[in-house]
């Protein structure tokens, strides 16, 4: 690998958990909305930025009580939905259209840490499905409009 | 915020717990989880708890900091204790309001779950809270040196890990710089509605990205100059060792999981 693509992905999981720490108190109830989960969007621009996420993931889950629980299944649900947008990033060239897919992949996919809490917890799937996923649709929908910007200011594809 | 600036919740000490080796620590507490969900009576139950309260105990951790690590895990153990009484419909009915009937099967379902729920966060938080981040790192990389041979990058993954834990203290500060300093131009952070809350994420993001981007660039560019390349042929500051405790804790373990196996009902 590119040194300056691992530091930069080194750089973009640092951000991404320091995102998810300052945003912790946005837990309401078992609706967890994940605010650095906007970042996934970032793979829209360059699959360069797949590792640095799914980094992010990984150590987010593994410092915090709750996350070591679905470190597993948590990585699993990235990998699969990124490798998805990766995929559908071939058909699909405008930006926006990709994002919107994105985010639908990602919402849809929480059934996997539904799947995981219902195996775990015995909570009912459907139930757990719907409020995972009204947390990750939310956070990603609000997302798209902001990445967006950020990228008309930044370009994220040249970073990498 | 300066007392987040580390991130995970160690707690620094010298107790057996926290000189066990990191690769013994990973390696029980993941079979710990697993077999968690053997459990099924009272016994089965009793001595995983025992495992985790002493483990516990051996540690040392004040117990504020591990209350501290349940702080937002009590509402799920509550709320699915609940979840349980309404949904189970199994043994003898108990209690009866209007509408809903509570079974006993659902108190004792609901009770097991809660348990199986704080026994999985007290053991993992347990190597969080004795194992410092740049250890669990070196465990990863230890333990996943296999996968070398099927060309999976392990070292890199490794470095990448320790750039970004590195990273985490400066851009947390960096975040706290930008909110202060966007908040004295007058963007408001915690009032207002949800829409233009979002939009007020904006000018922290954009400084936070533009900073670590720089961040990135000047770390790629300084590794670079000095030439460096990655895993092979590299010597290490810290060397893991196995010791005797370790292989100690793995009999005692060993016991756990055959008592549990012994104990649980087919």
């Amino acid at each position: 690998m590119h040194i300056k693509t691992l530091v930069t992905n080194a750089l973009i999981a640092a951000l991404y958990i320091t995102v998810s720490l300052i945003g912790e108190p946005l837990m309401f109830s078992n609706i967890q909305f994940r605010i650095p989960e906007m970042f996934n969007h970032l793979v829209v621009f360059n699959k360069k930025y797949f590792f640095g996420i799914i980094l992010g993931v990984l150590i987010t889950n593994l410092f915090s009580p709750l996350g070591m629980l679905d470190l597993i299944f948590g990585v699993a649900q990235s990998v699969i939905s990124l490798l998805i947008i990766i995929l559908l990033a071939r058909y699909i060239k405008n930006t926006i259209a990709l994002m919107t897919a994105g985010t639908l992949v990602f919402t849809f996919n929480m059934f996997i840490i539904a799947y995981e809490l219902n195996l775990a917890f015995k909570l009912p799937f459907l139930f757990t499905w719907l409020t995972t996923a009204v947390g990750e649709f939310t956070i990603m929908a609000i997302g798209i409009p902001i990445m967006y910007a950020l990228n008309k200011r930044l370009k994220f594809n040249k970073l990498v | 915020m300066n007392n987040s600036l580390i991130i995970g919740q160690y707690v620094p000490g010298n107790s057996i717990v926290h000189r066990l080796d990191p690769r013994t620590k990973i390696t029980i507490i993941f079979f710990f989880v697993f077999i968690v969900f053997f459990a099924n009576t009272l016994i089965s139950y009793g001595i995983l708890t025992i495992f985790a309260l002493t483990s516990m105990i051996t540690s040392r951790v004040p117990i504020r900091f591990i209350l501290k690590g349940l702080t937002p895990v009590w509402f799920l153990i509550v709320f699915t204790f609940i979840l349980h009484l309404f949904v189970t419909k199994e043994g003898t009915l108990i209690f009866h309001l209007s509408i809903f009937k509570f079974y006993s099967g659902g108190v004792i379902q609901g009770l097991a779950i809660s348990v199986r729920f704080f026994l999985l966060i007290l053991v993992t938080s347990l190597l969080t809270l004795t194992t410092t981040p740049i250890e669990i790192t070196d465990a990863i990389e230890d333990m996943l040196h296999p996968l070398n041979k099927i060309k999976f990058p392990v070292h890199e993954l490794a470095l990448m890990m320790s750039i970004s834990l590195r990273f985490i203290p400066t851009l947390m500060q960096e975040t706290d710089k930008i909110s202060k300093a966007q908040a004295s131009r007058g963007v408001d952070f915690r009032t207002g509605p949800i829409k233009d809350r979002a939009k007020a994420v904006v000018p922290l993001l954009v400084p936070l990205f533009v900073s670590a981007f720089k961040r990135a660039e000047e770390l790629a560019m300084a590794m670079e100059a000095r030439g460096y390349h990655g895993g092979e042929g590299r010597t290490k500051l810290r060397e893991l060792k196995i010791g005797k405790h370790d292989i100690l804790i793995y009999i005692l373990f060993a016991f756990v999981i055959a008592i549990l196996f012994y104990t649980r009902s087919y």
